[in-house]
């Protein structure tokens, strides 16, 4: 069954991306790169990526992207109910990590966030590289900022921080890092994972499907042809797992169990 | 040496733990990580004639006594899975086919596109609790169960054909007759119960289908009266228990009661694939430990006088 959560605080990020303060009455003990189920009553659940949590107080990073995103860009505020079940998955794996560099796209920043806070309460340096398609897009550089990150934002127009993609600003520094951390658009996490994984480094990335049951019995986020389970055996994947994987970068299976290539999804 | 081999029906099982329906068995890759777990066969996920998409989360909710779910029977339908089990090489355990529809053509369209070298048998899920037509209304009209069982059984060239009973209908014996008389080989039970979850801070029903099905330990001693009370009248057929099994004891319980096999659907959410083998050396060392040499001297002790 799902726990109550209610919402204490609503901040615009930039342009369909808000962030959703939750109190919990207990502590989920989530780590970073885990996701929960949001359940909205009458209008759908989705997975979402822990941002931050602590104190029983829950950060998510929220997209606009179809029904029940929409939903919640639109109705939900401060005082209102929201029905989450998890942790669930595996997160980063990040203990000894001295020095991470952390690749991030559009809302992937989320988890890396909450990554990075731990990496440094840790006592590790962590460098972000955000990507985004243009200066409306751009979110949560204070934050990294303040937990003590150094932060380099890129964008594809150039009308915020560097122009260019985030893969090709970490292949430039990546030699300086001897772990590496991505989420984002698939097709930037691949080059993420190929080049990292061509200098020798440990890449880890965290990935999506459709999730259904979030408990490893329906099927529907599988990757193929390892059979690897997202909601089970991921988010969170070792690049040398996904360079094998058929699925990552080319495929998904839509709600009925096809595969159909990753660029037939809608956005 | 105790040995669980097992032929049930004439298929050939390296130990009696089957795979259920809808767990995991929807594409080539999981098929072989279950066979790789242990597993002694697998049932594929309820394939219908068109792809279904299911329905809107939430479908699956975590209990304290179980899980409830509606998934609405998702599958990339008939054409795309006989695909996808062609994928599958060097593969070395039985599959079973399950098949939903809610006519006699579609059944026999889906068991015709499947009939492929690996495909063993058949499983006729008549018992879905939640998708209309799909399910409990086949065991509700006998008429349409017979014809269901004997047009599948005329195109399965001779593969054993299985049918899922649920627990949902009070003469379950009746049903298993009926189902047998109709050219079925053996019988399955149980499927998920009808039940429902309500949120009290939301005041709502949680799945978005209001309607699933109860699994796990709360439906166990439920299962296990069905297999017993169909093993008092049919101890020669081959017989499948299935419902709340997480741990070998409940595997030997379902074998005292008359099981000649045993399906593990929904703790595979609670251990995740390791189960088997775990299962597997636990049923290993009480055979041993009683003496029986194999499953079949164990089949159904609970019923002697
Ligand atoms: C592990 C994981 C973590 C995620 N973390 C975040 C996050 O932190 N912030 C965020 O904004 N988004 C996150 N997402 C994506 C988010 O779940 C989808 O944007 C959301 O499900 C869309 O649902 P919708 O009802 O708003 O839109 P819909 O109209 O239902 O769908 C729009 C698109 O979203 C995707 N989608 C739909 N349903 C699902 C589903 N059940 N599971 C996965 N994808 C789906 C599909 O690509 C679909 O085409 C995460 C996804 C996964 C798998
Ligand atoms: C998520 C889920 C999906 C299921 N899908 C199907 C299905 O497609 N066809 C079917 O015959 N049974 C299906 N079942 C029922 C199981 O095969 C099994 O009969 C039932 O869950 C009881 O066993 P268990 O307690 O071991 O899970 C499903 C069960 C679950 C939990
Ligand atoms: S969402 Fe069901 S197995 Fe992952």
């Amino acid at each position: 069954m799902h726990r109550l959560s209610v919402v204490t605080r609503v901040e615009n990020l930039a342009e369909g991306i808000k962030s959703y303060w939750l109190a919990l009455d207990s502590d989920l003990n989530a780590e970073p790169g885990q996701f929960i189920m949001v359940w909205i009553p009458g209008v759908g659940e989705i997975p979402i990526a822990v941002a931050y949590e602590e104190n029983k107080k829950l950060r998510l990073v929220i997209a606009r992207r179809g029904k029940t995103s929409n939903y919640i860009h639109e109705n939900l505020v401060k005082g209102d109910r929201v029905f989450i079940r998890g942790p669930y998955g595996n997160g980063y794996i990040y203990s000894n990590v001295r020095r991470a560099l952390l690749v991030g796209g559009g809302y992937g920043a989320s988890s890396l966030l909450f990554l990075a806070s731990k990496l440094v309460n840790r006592g590790g340096k962590a460098t972000v590289i955000l990507g985004f398609r243009n200066k409306s897009k751009v979110i949560l550089v204070k934050d990294f900022t303040e937990i003590g990150a150094d932060v380099i934002v890129c964008t594809d127009d150039g009308s915020y921080g560097i122009k260019g993609l985030a893969s090709e600003v970490a292949e430039e520094i990546m030699d300086d890092f001897d772990a590496v951390y991505t989420c984002g658009p698939e097709i930037m996490m691949t080059k993420v994972v190929h080049y990292a994984l061509s200098k020798g480094r440990s890449v880890q990335a965290s990935l999506e499907r459709i999730i259904k049951c979030a408990s490893g019995v329906c099927g529907s986020c599988v990757l193929e042809p390892q059979g690897l389970l997202v909601c089970r055996d991921g988010p969170v994947f070792d690049g040398e797992i996904l360079i094998k994987t058929e699925d990552f970068g080319r495929y998904w299976l839509d709600k009925t169990g096809r595969r159909i290539d990753i660029s037939r999804l809608k956005n | 040496m105790a040995k669980l081999e097992v032929t049930v029906a004439g298929i050939k099982l390296r130990n009696p733990l089957i795979l259920a329906s809808g767990i995991l068995g929807i594409t080539s890759g999981l098929m072989v990580r279950v066979e790789r777990a242990g597993a002694g066969g697998i049932v594929t996920k309820t394939i219908t004639k068109k792809p279904r998409e299911g329905y809107d989360n939430p479908v699956f909710l975590e209990l304290d006594v179980g899980y409830i779910n509606a998934m609405g029977l998702p599958n990339p339908g008939a054409d795309y899975f006989a695909e996808e089990l062609r994928k599958l090489e060097n593969f070395h355990i039985p599959i079973i086919a399950s098949i939903g529809g809610s006519t006699p053509e579609e059944f026999t369209y889906v068991a015709n596109k499947l009939k492929i070298p690996l495909v063993k048998g058949f499983e006729i899920n008549a018992s879905c609790p939640h998708v209309s037509k799909h399910g409990v209304e086949i065991l509700s009209d006998r008429k349409l169960l017979s014809e269901i069982v004997s047009s599948v059984k005329s195109v399965s060239n001779n593969s054993p054909v299985f049918v899922k009973l649920s627990a949902m209908i009070n003469d379950v014996v009746k049903l298993g007759e009926i189902a047998l008389e109709s050219g079925a080989d053996g019988l399955v039970a149980i499927n998920t119960i009808r039940a429902m979850a309500i949120d009290i801070w939301a005041k709502k029903p949680v799945l978005s289908n209001i309607y699933g099905g109860l699994s796990g330990p709360a439906v166990k001693y439920v299962a296990q009266r069905v297999i017993y009370e169909l093993y008092n009248v049919f101890p020669d057929k081959p017989l499948i228990g299935v419902g709340g099994i997480e741990k070998w004891q409940d595997v030997v319980e379902f074998i005292l009661a008359g099981a000649s096999a045993v399906q593990l659907g929904s703790v595979i959410a609670k251990k995740g694939l390791t189960v088997f083998n775990e299962i597997i050396r636990g049923v290993k060392m009480y055979m041993e430990q009683e003496g029986f040499r194999n499953i079949e001297e164990m089949r159904g002790l609970a019923h002697r006088t």
